[in-house]
């Protein structure tokens, strides 16, 4: 599957979580937990002081900057640990989970 | 438009809010009774609080307010205040919509499925949680016990015991000696004694400089050696000295009145004391029968489940976690794992493998920090580290002072996905 297809998949699916319909929990799980990973240094709201802001975040953007961590070559031994942690498909779940946080967090 | 998209979230936000304060019929909504507020305990009620699988969940904790440990030794070096360090439980009340109940729970009952409170009730649960911390193990060293805490603190639950270490060096005279007991592994935070040391001299420096810090330690080595040492080096040249097991043979008694330290070898005479004595899981864990004869609780890898009683969940630093330290970090990346393995449990959906994670940011002066960052994972019934990356010697100053504006940072953000 080509990775834009995926990623619109990803993007359609995580919008009709909201609608809390069961079919569909499972997927928001997913998300929902990955994300938690993230919510122990990066708030969702946007609201981050020292620490980077990962709402809203273009999705290729943000993929490739987990790329970038997980090979090293940008420095940061925590993220470069968390990247190891992640594999593509769920750094691309968190792309797009994250990406899709922007509106709220401008509310 | 902007007024239509913001009109819109707005309704939206709402029906959420609405369906999410809906309760479901209560006869079918599982009760899930958390047992402690501090990082594990919060953070487990607050996940499954918000999980698909909506619980009812009730968070029991006798205090009004949580001062966290971690960072309460820069309010030992006069940087930060106590205040900034402590968090109500309203968000977790009025957002989340948890019971909170201040009161002590006594025990558990893990046939009837209740939790006995100190003011008499009873809760049933279909799942509890149990997140008591850690108790301090008197007595092994002669004449340290709970009376003795309250004229030389531990210091090692923030708080009154915190105040009461900062007043003490504030009142010691320039020239004094602060001897600081480390404890025996495991304990509660591994870099925090030496972080206590680093701190507590940043402040001696600026207004007692001729004072003098002895750490008699219980241990021959410590977390981060190189990077204290480096730094204690750099900041404090000559003001702290660490004297390991080897040396000392062993912490063996103390006076408090003369603050006389006996070790195997030498008595050293403290001006101000502060003794970390070893530690076991926190005292409900041990009345309920979650702790085996190491003192810790042992857990499935995986759920957190206690190994000794079924339908109960143990996380936070009275966990035997395997390779997992005792951190604010890892009892909340625990708690997550905890809620996400309950709420598949709840509704009958696969279970996610957890992540688990630690980042610990340590100061060795409040504008130098270091950082570590540890992946696990469970293997064979037990949790081990996959990846370990700490800070260098020999780091710009520019990186570190980096590194102490993310520590604050991520205090903010942390104790907001804790606490907010």
């Amino acid at each position: 599957m080509p990775a834009s297809l995926f990623t619109a998949l990803v993007i359609a699916t995580g919008f009709f979580t909201l609608s809390a319909d069961g079919a569909l929990a499972a997927d928001h799980e997913r998300d929902t937990q990955l994300a938690a990973m993230c919510t122990s240094c990066h708030r969702l709201d946007g609201r981050d002081r020292g620490i980077p802001s990962i709402i809203g975040m273009d999705q290729q953007a943000f993929i490739e900057a987990m790329a970038a961590f997980k090979s090293g070559a940008r420095s940061s031994s925590i993220m470069h640990a968390v990247a190891l942690q992640l594999s593509d498909t769920e750094i691309a779940v968190l792309a797009a989970y994250l990406g899709a946080r922007a509106m709220e967090g401008k509310r | 438009m902007t007024w239509t998209r913001r009109k819109f979230s707005h309704v939206a936000g709402a029906s959420l809010a609405a369906l999410a304060a809906r309760p479901a019929r209560s006869e079918n909504r599982a009760r899930v009774v958390v047992v402690g507020g501090g990082i594990a305990g919060a953070t487990v009620a607050k996940y499954l609080a918000t999980s698909s699988a909506r619980p009812e969940v009730t968070l029991v904790e006798p205090k009004q307010r949580y001062t966290t440990c971690f960072f309460s030794n820069l309010y030992l070096a006069g940087t930060r205040s106590l205040e900034s360090l402590t968090h109500g439980y309203e968000a977790l009340a009025g957002r989340y919509g948890i019971n909170i109940v201040h009161d002590v729970a006594k025990t558990i009952d893990p046939v009837a499925k209740t939790v006995a409170l100190g003011g008499g009730g009873k809760l049933s649960y279909d799942r509890a949680v149990v997140a008591p911390g850690i108790a301090f193990k008197y007595g092994t060293i002669e004449g340290y016990d709970e009376a003795a805490a309250q004229i030389i603190p531990h210091a090692w639950n923030a708080g009154a015991q915190t105040e009461l270490l900062r007043r003490q060096l504030e009142s010691m005279d320039d020239g004094g000696v602060f001897v600081i007991v480390a404890p025996p592994n495991p304990f509660r935070c591994p870099p925090g004694p030496y972080e206590r040391a680093s701190l507590v001299a940043y402040y001696f420096k600026q207004f007692k400089p001729r004072s003098k810090i002895l750490i008699l330690d219980a241990k021959d080595t410590f977390f981060e050696q190189d990077l204290f040492e480096d730094g204690w080096r750099r900041h404090y040249p000559g003001m702290i000295e660490w004297l390991p097991a080897q040396f000392t043979d062993g912490i063996k008694s103390v006076d408090v009145k003369t603050r006389k330290i006996k070790t195997g070898g030498e008595t050293f005479s403290a001006s101000v004391a502060n003794i970390i004595p070893a530690q076991i899981a926190g005292e409900l864990a041990q009345r309920a029968g979650l702790a085996d004869q190491t003192g810790w609780c042992p857990i499935n890898p995986i759920t957190f489940e206690s190994n000794l009683h079924s339908g109960i969940h143990v996380i936070g630093d009275a966990t035997n976690a395997g390779d997992m330290p005792k951190s604010a970090f890892v009892a909340n990346s625990q708690a997550k794992a905890c809620a996400f393995a309950i709420a598949s449990a709840l509704t009958g959906s696969e279970e996610i493998p957890p992540h688990l994670f630690n980042t610990c940011f340590t100061f060795l002066a409040p504008s130098d920090a270091v950082s570590d960052a540890i992946n696990m994972k469970p293997s064979g019934g037990a949790i081990k580290i996959t990846d370990i990356f700490f800070s260098q010697v020999g780091e710009s100053d520019e990186a570190r002072r980096q590194a102490a504006h993310q520590a604050n940072g991520w205090y903010a953000a942390f104790t907001h996905d804790v606490f907010g």
